[in-house]
């Protein structure tokens, strides 16, 4: 407990700087900018898809964004992992917990709106496609590093065990959409690559400003939690000096 | 002591442990066994052909069958306070690593060198004889990934408070690209469609699993096992 104690005093510092920065808010006004900004350039900037998939292929404006923005927060986990197993530091694994959450929430979101997608494209709202599959598995996955970090008790531990499961996971992601290409071809519809090369210069700049909008609001997102962990880390300590105060 | 010496020592230790009182092998045979009637009843039909399915019952059993012996094999170090000891000795916490990870791997090989051949009788109609090296190999990087992953996941949860729940929570999504390259490649195999280029894309992408999941582990198994 003494590490763990010793680390939460150094977080103190950091998290009053935080609290400092007006971040979280000026990047939720421009997230929503871009976001809107977005939803606007994709219904009347860019064309009606000229494939089957017409206007159904405005989802792909959020869903990709949203595929991308998971995958980031993943990968946030990954790298606070790392760090924090390098330094024992809690405010990693206070990061860590941050985005495997966040990545949680947007895995579910391209669950959701790639199934809205399918049922447009296909006709089933669910159809076993590689990438939507990788998600699933992804969120039982992520799922799991909750569960894993209710049954262990001690701070550290807890932590370390976080941290390797975080790393192992985000090594795994990629593993399993590869390995879905080993599936049996012909159980699923032929998806429609509505991303690659064949897209529109008009198609390509509202996805990206989507990209960007969606980036920045799980950066925000990021910010705001951490900072709300840092600050119950900060209210449990104070309350366990109160206590030794009252002994 | 090398380190080589002490690999050598704990897996015997563990091999040992395991002929005397022979709980994992004994169980998780069974439960092979016992998986296999139940898919028979599960998937009986009297016109259809099960080949399309073979791969996949076989390497379902496969891996809930290493769950239990997994989680057993963390179990009794822990209760009975042999972990502790182990962790004592000067030894590199790779090397328990790695000693652990051999040692389920040839329990698990023991259990499939009776059960692969009772399934064929079961349930595959076709002689694959002359693919049998294919499928052996099949099995050796399926089970060192299954083994591997499993090692370190055991060593994980083995510290949590419900530690037989929280492995499977923990080990199936993970293994999930193990299983999806072993599953096609066995039906191939039981099927006689052992075109190499599709089989070889398989081997290389197990090998490959294996090779990711033993470095992962190797660099992060001291923070696994704790102090």
């Amino acid at each position: 407990m003494e590490a763990s104690q010793v680390g939460l005093e150094r977080a103190a510092p950091g998290a009053a700087g935080w609290r400092r920065l007006i971040g979280a808010p000026a990047l939720f006004a421009y997230a929503g900018a871009a976001l809107v900004a977005g939803l606007l350039l994709a219904f009347w900037y860019a064309p009606v898809d000229a494939s089957s998939m017409g206007f159904s292929q405005k989802i792909f404006y959020y869903h990709a964004p949203i595929a991308e923005t998971a995958l980031v927060a993943f990968g946030v986990a990954f790298v606070a992992g790392i760090l924090y197993l390098r330094s024992g530091d809690l405010r990693y694994d206070r990061l860590g917990m941050v985005a495997v959450r966040l990545g949680l929430l947007f895995s579910l979101l391209v669950m959701g709106t790639g199934m809205i997608w399918g049922k447009a494209a296909w006709g089933a709202w669910w159809a076993w496609e590689p990438r939507l599959t990788t998600f699933l598995i992804a969120c039982l996955l992520y799922a799991g590093y909750f569960v894993l970090r209710s049954m262990v008790d001690e701070e550290s531990r807890r932590a370390s065990y976080a941290a390797v499961l975080a790393i192992v996971a985000f090594i795994d992601v990629p593993i399993t959409f590869f390995a879905t290409r080993f599936l049996p071809e012909g159980l699923h519809p032929v998806v429609i690559r509505a991303g690659g090369s064949g897209m529109e210069g008009s198609m390509l700049l509202s996805f990206l400003v989507s990209m960007l909008g969606m980036t920045l609001l799980l950066v925000a997102m990021i910010r705001l939690e951490y900072a709300a962990e840092l600050l119950k880390d900060e209210i449990d300590d104070l309350k366990t000096t109160l206590w030794e105060v009252g002994q | 002591m090398s380190a080589t010496v002490q690999f050598a020592a704990i897996v015997r230790k563990d091999l040992i442990r395991e002929l005397r009182t022979r709980e994992v092998l004994v169980s998780v045979f069974l439960f092979v066994m016992l998986s296999l009637v139940v898919f028979h009843y599960a998937f009986a039909s009297e016109e259809s052909d099960l080949t399309f399915f073979t791969g996949g019952m076989l390497w379902v059993t496969f891996l809930f069958g290493a769950l239990l012996g997994l989680n057993r094999s963390f179990a009794q170090e822990k209760d009975e306070g042999c972990l502790d000891g182990l962790l004592l000795c000067p030894v590199d916490r790779v090397t328990i690593f790695l000693a652990k990870t051999a040692a389920n791997l040839v329990l698990l090989l023991a259990i499939q060198v009776v059960a692969v051949p009772v399934f064929t009788l079961f349930f595959v109609e076709r002689s694959y004889v002359g693919d049998l090296p294919l499928l052996v190999l099949v099995v050796l990087l399926a089970d060192l990934g299954i083994c591997a992953l499993g090692t370190l996941l055991a060593t994980i949860s083995m510290n949590s408070r419900a530690r037989d729940l929280l492995l499977p929570v923990l080990f199936l999504p993970l293994i999930v690209p193990v299983l999806i390259a072993a599953t096609s490649a066995t039906t191939a195999v039981f099927a006689g469609d052992t075109g190499l280029g599709e089989l070889a894309g398989r081997l290389v992408f197990l090998a490959a699993f294996d090779a990711v999941f033993l470095v992962a582990a190797y660099g992060t198994y001291d923070f696994a096992i704790g102090e």
